[in-house]
Formats: structure tokens, C-alpha cells, sequence
């Protein structure tokens, strides 16, 4: 799956999440300000993992600030 | 009603804690301090940040009554540890209170005034029942915990050993506390695994801390303690929330399937096990 799919599909997942849109959404769009807490930004990251049918160890998913640094994780376990 | 068993492991488990609290941990809030190491240069904010955990620790006769309410059908250990609990938490109001005044940041009249305007504002019990109680105690003292002692760590740094003992005693007890809840939390899963995963799943969703909309300025004080703890949004996922569901021997993953669940539900206005009172 290329990049921007991966980027659409979070997109999509955290306003199912949030109940509401993202639209500008971008690769440098800050996950803090996005007004989505960190559990509920978890539940957007598991959401992916079962889509991907892949797994992300928690200790990767602290520290990331941005959309393409948590997509940059997301495509190192699939590949 | 709980069952024979669940009683006994529970009672077991206050009985270890009230013993290692009357040996280890029985502390005087002004006795045990040492006054004399009062830094009364420290930088404004420490104040700011000492009188917010005053401000939150202050809401204990919401707590203690809101807490035994809960629990007061559920165990005996639970009604025992929430008594002894509220005696605990008091000595770190205690503490602070005086950290307070010896600094000589604060009079007495400004505290007086303080103290009046928190109970202005009433803390409510966010969750309903023992079971999800005992799961928010878990999280919320060990976040508790880990912030104090960030702000142990800030006044040695700067030469306050009297306010870095408040902290580090008040961050003893408090690890104790999550320690205890914790342990409860494992006896749940051990009574009903999926009921209970069903329920830290509602309570991390639902989850803040218990200052938020009751202490005057809450979100400017927490934003100048975040600063001067340099707390961001990792922290409470790094310190409180991997390691605490990692304790329990439960995954991110299977409480993001409970989450994700109970989201399809409520968009079908089912309702799921966790908003259900069990326990």
C-alpha cells in the first residue's frame, strides 16, 4: 500500500473514531493538535493494525508527534 | 455481590498492604520533613504546581465519601483500604500546606482563601461501579505517582530538600495505592476476564485526572506543571498506561477491540458490558 492510501486510511479511521473530519489532514499535520486524545489515538492505530493485519510494538507508538513519523512506523511493519 | 473466593484474595491482599504501611510507610507530615532545607529561592511555579496538588488532594471528603459509596457493597477489603486511603492522602495536603507556608509562599490568609474557593466546586464520581472505580484508582495513582516524582526530581535539582521530601513521601504512598489497586484489578480479571477488560476499556476512554473543572485555573496551572515536569503526551502512555496493562497481561490490541466494539454499539445504541453496572 503506497504512502498516501496509508495516510488516507488514517484519515478515515480517526474521524470514525473521533465522529468527526480531518480534511487537512497532511504527512506534517501534529497528532496532538488534532484535538484526539492519546487513547483514542491508540484505538485509531489499532484499528490499522487489524486492517493491516500487522502489529506495532507499543514502545514504537511513544514519541511520535506527526502523521507521516507515525506512518513512517506503520510502513516499516509492513514491509 | 462478591463471591467467597474474591473475598479472601482481597482481604489477603489489604492485609499485606496495611502490613507493609505500618512498617515501612507510616510517615508524620510535619515531623518527617526536613524544614530546614527549605530553598526559599526556588522559582515561582514550584508554588504554582505544590498548591495544584494541594488543590486536587483537597477534594478528599468528596473522595473518601464518593469512594466508599461505590465500594461499600463490594468487599470488606475495599471499604477498609478506602479508610485507610483517605488517611493517607490527608498527610499530603498536610505536607504541602506547610511546604506552603515555611516557604513563606504563601500566607496564611491566601490559603484560607484558597482552601475556600475549592470547595466552592464538588469532585463527582466518575464511574459507577467497584470494578471500573478500582480500575480508574489504578490509573490515576500511578499517574499521580510518576508526577510526583518528576517534581521530586525539579526541587533537588534546586536545592529544596524539604519540598523534595513532601514529594518523594507523598509519591511513596501513592505508588502503594496504585500498587494495591492494581493487584484488585487482577483478582477482577481472574472473577470475569472479558468483563473486565470491557471495562478498562471504558474507563481508560473516559479517564481524567480529578482536578479537571473543579480546581480554580486547572488548565493553566497543568500547562505550567507540565512544563516544569516536562510532561508531554507520551508520558501517561509511557509511564501509566503500557505498564500498567502490561501488569494485567493485557494487550493495547484486545482493549482496542472492546474500544472499537462498544463504539459500533453505541452508533446502534446497544448497550455493552462496560456501560452495564456489574460489579
Amino acid at each position: 500500500m503506497d504512502r498516501q492510501k496509508l495516510i488516507t486510511m488514517f484519515q478515515t479511521t480517526a474521524s470514525e473514531v473521533a465522529e468527526r473530519d480531518f480534511p487537512e489532514l497532511s504527512e506534517d499535520s501534529v497528532i496532538g493538535n488534532m484535538g484526539v486524545d492519546s487513547l483514542a489515538m491508540l484505538e485509531v492505530v489499532g484499528e490499522m493494525e487489524r486492517a493491516l493485519k500487522i502489529q506495532i510494538p507499543d514502545d514504537q507508538l511513544v514519541g511520535i508527534e506527526t502523521v507521516g513519523q507515525l506512518i513512517d512506523v506503520v510502513e516499516k511493519r509492513l514491509s | 455481590m462478591a463471591t467467597f473466593e474474591f473475598h479472601d484474595k482481597l482481604y489477603k491482599k489489604f492485609h499485606k498492604f496495611f502490613d507493609d504501611a505500618e512498617e515501612k510507610r507510616r510517615w508524620h507530615p510535619v515531623k518527617d520533613v526536613p524544614w530546614d532545607k527549605i530553598n526559599k529561592d526556588v522559582p515561582d511555579d514550584f508554588a504554582l504546581c505544590a498548591e495544584t496538588f494541594l488543590g486536587v488532594e483537597s477534594f478528599l471528603p468528596d473522595y473518601i465519601r464518593g469512594g466508599l459509596t461505590v465500594v461499600r457493597a463490594s468487599t470488606l477489603a475495599q471499604r477498609w483500604f478506602a479508610a485507610n486511603w483517605g488517611y493517607e492522602e490527608l498527610k499530603h495536603s498536610m505536607a504541602l500546606t506547610e511546604w506552603l507556608l515555611r516557604s513563606g509562599k504563601r500566607t496564611e490568609e491566601q490559603m484560607f482563601d484558597f482552601h475556600s474557593s475549592l470547595m466552592e466546586e464538588e469532585w463527582q464520581v466518575p464511574f459507577n461501579t467497584a470494578r471500573q472505580m478500582t480500575i480508574y484508582g489504578t490509573f490515576q495513582e500511578m499517574a499521580t505517582f510518576v508526577i510526583y516524582l518528576r517534581h521530586e526530581k525539579l526541587a533537588k535539582e534546586f536545592g529544596d530538600g524539604a519540598l523534595a521530601t513532601c514529594y518523594r513521601l507523598n509519591a511513596r504512598d501513592e505508588c502503594a495505592h496504585a500498587k494495591f489497586y492494581e493487584d484488585v484489578v487482577k483478582c477482577y480479571l481472574d472473577e470475569d476476564r472479558e468483563a473486565t477488560i470491557a471495562d478498562i476499556a471504558f474507563v481508560a476512554a473516559n479517564f481524567q485526572m480529578p482536578g479537571v473543572g473543579i480546581v480554580p485555573d486547572y488548565d493553566k496551572r497543568v500547562e505550567v506543571m507540565r512544563e516544569e515536569g516536562k510532561m508531554d503526551r507520551d508520558f501517561f502512555l509511557k509511564k501509566v498506561y503500557f505498564p500498567t496493562i502490561k501488569h494485567w497481561g493485557i494487550t493495547r490490541q484486545e482493549l482496542v477491540s472492546v474500544a472499537a466494539a462498544r463504539r459500533r454499539a453505541a452508533r446502534a445504541n446497544k448497550p455493552t458490558t462496560a456501560e452495564t453496572p456489574l460489579a
